[in-house]
């Protein structure tokens, strides 16, 4: 029986707002990444101010990106408890505090504390929720629509660079702390703009929630004794977390989360030690930093294109392949740096890896959205860029402790490499394996009853078939 | 007076004036006695044997005077007599004064060598050094080698009143002239302005490149009349520096008094340089306008979003309640259907049950 639909549940749209969230989650990249990255054009002005050495200072920006990360999980938490837009608001509250009081800030641990830690956290409250929202509005365009969401982050440092150097020379770093303050409170305008939207599939759980809550109401009105009521809100809360996390059991969540885990780990150190690389071969610092404009720019074009690319049609059922292959080349350059010594050499290094950069990134909600549907998706999201962190935190160093060791850059860019191209190995592993079983599946059902194969055109054979599909079509959305 | 100079450094600068075709030797050795007095000979030996313990610098310049062909032809004349003058040899216009910046930080010998190739006669050149507008009566040689025409002058520079320019002269038809600049090294302040706030406290700072001056001076700069800046008054300046080649002035409690132009002067013992860093001081106001205009304009918007939403719900709220009735009859419909159908399903089940 077709139930019945009281509350306003549709289809992803694909358009009309969708495009107005498109442009929200726009400028929480924006506002999130892009201001992250931005911060580091503070530490020259706090190295002289404060009077301490880079390596102190360069721990604000650690701090505000570890931060974020380890906290997307919450992110997802509290905008799946109270709304999207609640989420976001109080995340941009929270980061424009931070950045605020850290203009007031008259030592670097105070910084530490404002600018890295509160910042962070407002940070990680609007990112996750902002790139899940995405997903609900759109299914058919979801690549593309992915695609100029994220871009924000490049677009972002494109155009804020100058103008943080430029409040900078006008305002000093504290005027120009206290005016990005201003700035990332638009976070709020996005997170206005994030109107919620029930979908089909989104039917089971608020029925669950609004039982829990009748159970609740139910028990204060009977029994004055609050224990009671704790017990019960406790367990409806376990439950509620319980099924927002069921993903995670999921074997194909479980190697998405591994091969997440090596190709963040993969992908960091080149940010990092790339221009250092360049000017060991001989580039001088302006061709370095125009290979480091074009490893942006080309960042960019890679995260529109390629969501536009693999929203095709003919691409349209392979998004997984294509994520895993933008990865495994990226890991092949990886393993070609070593031997590119030159700046004609460099450019074209620059550019693949650079577009495949921006191809997988676009790419990550919309394979974690197959994996696990939209309705888990903010939720997963959180635990993906919860497991970006710690390889984030962890890989720069140990690339460089490698290249002070060995002396040279190969043995860090190697490690690199095989470590990505092992991440996109073991999807592809998983993925064959799950054909595998597939076809084993259909072969067992064909087997277990000949008599169900008179009735072929009955509902049998339809029936297991069709929960075979049915598996598929949830694996594959 | 010699004595007292005799651990100082010798340095040797050549200037290279290039003009002419070769002229023949006798003609040249007779400009030799005529523009070099051998007298001057001894007082300079002397000079040398006391300062020849000290540290030796060579500057050259070379100018030239010639035509392009008569030019190469000359360079083929150095080359064949393999004297390693071409990479002193340099192509400029004529009548385009040659000029060398000389740094000194320490007293020392210092000692400039013109060369000239002039494009006629060795002896119708007239050579002549100045300082500054100043004749220079001694203290130089005049040599002639080939068809070009040295001429070297020693200096021993002790103090400021060394320093400055010296020029040699080659009067031939038009006077050919290379200068030496002797200036003591220069101080980098800052370019743009220092941005601070009322209340905060800054760091200024002066460095030098390669220099070591023997002290550093802090001047607050009024207009043109300088005030120094005196250290043990009150604890609101602090001069201090890690190195001798840097100097680093503190303020705090900065007030908009505070403001202006701040000199810093490096003292050697050949004279006095300086730097300058501007301090503007703002008051806290004036970023936090900035801050407001946004701010305002955030929140117009989030009222503006919010305020639109909810229109946008009204006006779905009626027409949902007639959907609602649509969805309410499509399912009366599919209902009907289903029982319909359930009829035939039903039996099959039955009979694949059995």
């Amino acid at each position: 029986m077709a139930k019945v639909n009281r509350a306003r549940s549709t289809s992803p749209p694909d358009g009309g707002w969708g495009w107005m969230i498109v442009a929200g989650c726009f400028l929480v990249t924006i506002c999130t990444r892009a201001v992250t990255r931005c911060i580091s054009i503070f530490f020259v002005e706090f190295q002289t101010y404060f009077s301490q050495d880079y390596a102190q200072t360069a721990w604000i920006h650690s701090i505000v990106d570890c931060v974020t990360m380890l906290c997307a999980p919450l992110g997802s938490v509290v905008s799946n408890h109270f709304s999207c837009q609640v989420g976001i608001m109080l995340g941009g509250l929270l980061a424009s505090t931070g950045l605020i009081l850290g203009s007031f800030a008259t030592s670097l641990k105070h910084l530490y504390l404002t600018l890295g830690v509160l910042t962070g956290l407002g940070f990680a409250l609007c990112y996750s929720p902002a790139i899940a929202m995405v997903g609900k509005y759109f299914s058919r365009r979801k690549a593309l629509a992915y695609g100029i969401s994220l871009s924000g982050s490049g677009i972002g440092i494109f155009i804020l660079a100058p103008v943080v150097q430029l409040l900078i020379e006008q305002f000093s770093w504290r005027g120009a702390l206290l005016i990005l303050g201003g700035f990332v409170l638009n976070l709020c305008v996005c997170g206005a703009l994030m109107r919620p939207i029930t979908l089909k599939e989104d039917q089971t759980t608020p029925e669950q929630n609004h039982v829990c809550r009748t159970r609740t109401q139910d028990l204060k009105r009977a029994s004055s004794c609050s224990t009671w009521t704790k017990e019960w809100v406790q367990t409806c809360l376990c439950s509620s977390l319980q099924q927002e996390y069921s993903f995670l059991l999921m074997s194909d969540f479980v190697v998405l989360a591994i091969s997440v885990l090596f190709m963040a780990y993969g992908c960091s150190p080149l940010f990092v030690y790339f221009v250092p690389y360049a000017l060991s071969v001989g580039v001088t610092h302006q061709q370095a930093a125009f290979l480091m404009s074009i490893l942006g720019v080309i960042d960019i074009i890679g995260n529109i294109t390629f969501g536009w690319l693999t929203d095709r049609r003919c691409l349209k059922n392979y998004q997984y392949v294509c994520y895993l292959f933008a990865i495994g080349l990226d890991g092949l350059c990886y393993l070609c740096l070593p031997m590119l010594q030159s700046l004609p050499l460099l450019v074209p290094f620059a550019c693949t890896f650079g577009y495949f950069d921006g191809a997988y990134v676009t790419l990550i909600p919309v394979v974690t959205a197959e994996i696990v549907g939209t309705t888990s998706l903010s939720s997963a999201l959180g635990v993906v860029y919860f497991l970006h962190a710690v390889p984030y935190l962890v890989s720069p160093p140990i690339a460089g402790w490698l290249v002070d060791t060995t002396g040279s850059y190969t043995a860090a860019f190697l490690l690199c490499g095989f470590s990505m191209i092992f991440s996109s190995l073991l999807l592809g592993f998983a993925r064959v394996v799950k054909k595998m079983k597939k076809t084993q599946l259909r072969l067992l059902a064909k087997e277990s009853d000949p008599k169900m194969q008179l009735w072929t055109n009955g509902s049998v054979a339809y029936s297991v078939a069709r929960e075979l599909d049915q598996k598929d079509g949830e694996s594959a959305l | 007076m010699t004595t007292k100079y005799s651990n100082l450094s010798l340095e040797s600068h050549n200037l290279s004036v290039t003009a002419a075709p070769i002229t023949s030797l006798p003609v040249q050795e007779e400009m030799r006695t005529k523009a070099a007095p051998i007298t001057s000979l001894p007082v300079r030996e002397e000079m040398t044997t006391k300062y020849s313990n000290l540290t030796l610098e060579s500057h050259s310049i070379s100018m030239t005077a010639m035509p392009m062909k008569e030019n190469n032809k000359g360079n083929q004349i150095c080359v064949d007599r393999g004297i390693m003058l071409q990479r002193n040899v340099t192509l400029e216009r004529p009548n385009m004064p040659a000029e060398k910046n000389i740094t000194l930080e320490r007293p020392s010998n210092v000692e400039l060598t013109c060369q000239f190739t002039p494009s006629g006669n060795l002896n119708s050149v007239n050579v002549t050094w100045k300082k500054g507008d100043k004749l220079l009566e001694d203290n130089y040689l005049v040599n002639a080698t080939g068809s070009i025409l040295y001429t070297q002058y020693r200096v021993a520079v002790i103090n400021s009143k060394q320093m400055g320019s010296y020029s040699c002269f080659f009067g031939e038809k038009k006077q050919q002239r290379g200068t030496f600049n002797l200036k003591v090294p220069e101080i980098n302040g800052k370019n743009k302005p220092l941005i601070t706030y009322v209340g905060d406290s800054v760091v200024l700072i002066c460095k030098c490149q390669d220099c070591l001056p023997l002290n550093w001076t802090w001047y607050t700069g009024n207009g043109s009349v300088q005030v120094p800046i005196g250290v043990p008054v009150n604890d609101k300046y602090v001069i201090s520096g890690k190195h001798a080649n840097e100097t680093k002035l503190k303020i705090t409690q900065l007030s908009e008094d505070d403001q202006g132009t701040y000199w810093c002067h490096a003292i050697f013992e050949l004279g006095e340089s300086e730097g300058h860093v501007e301090l503007v001081v703002l008051s806290y106001l004036v970023p936090l306008k900035a801050f407001c205009a946004i701010a305002a304009e955030v929140v117009l918007l989030v009222a503006i979003i919010l305020l639109f939403e909810k229109y946008t719900q009204k006006k779905k709220k009626p027409s949902d309640d007639g959907k609602e009735i649509e969805q309410g009859e499509q399912l009366k419909l599919d209902d009907s259907n289903g029982i319909e159908n359930s009829g035939p399903r039903h039996r099959k089940n039955e009979s694949v049950g059995q």
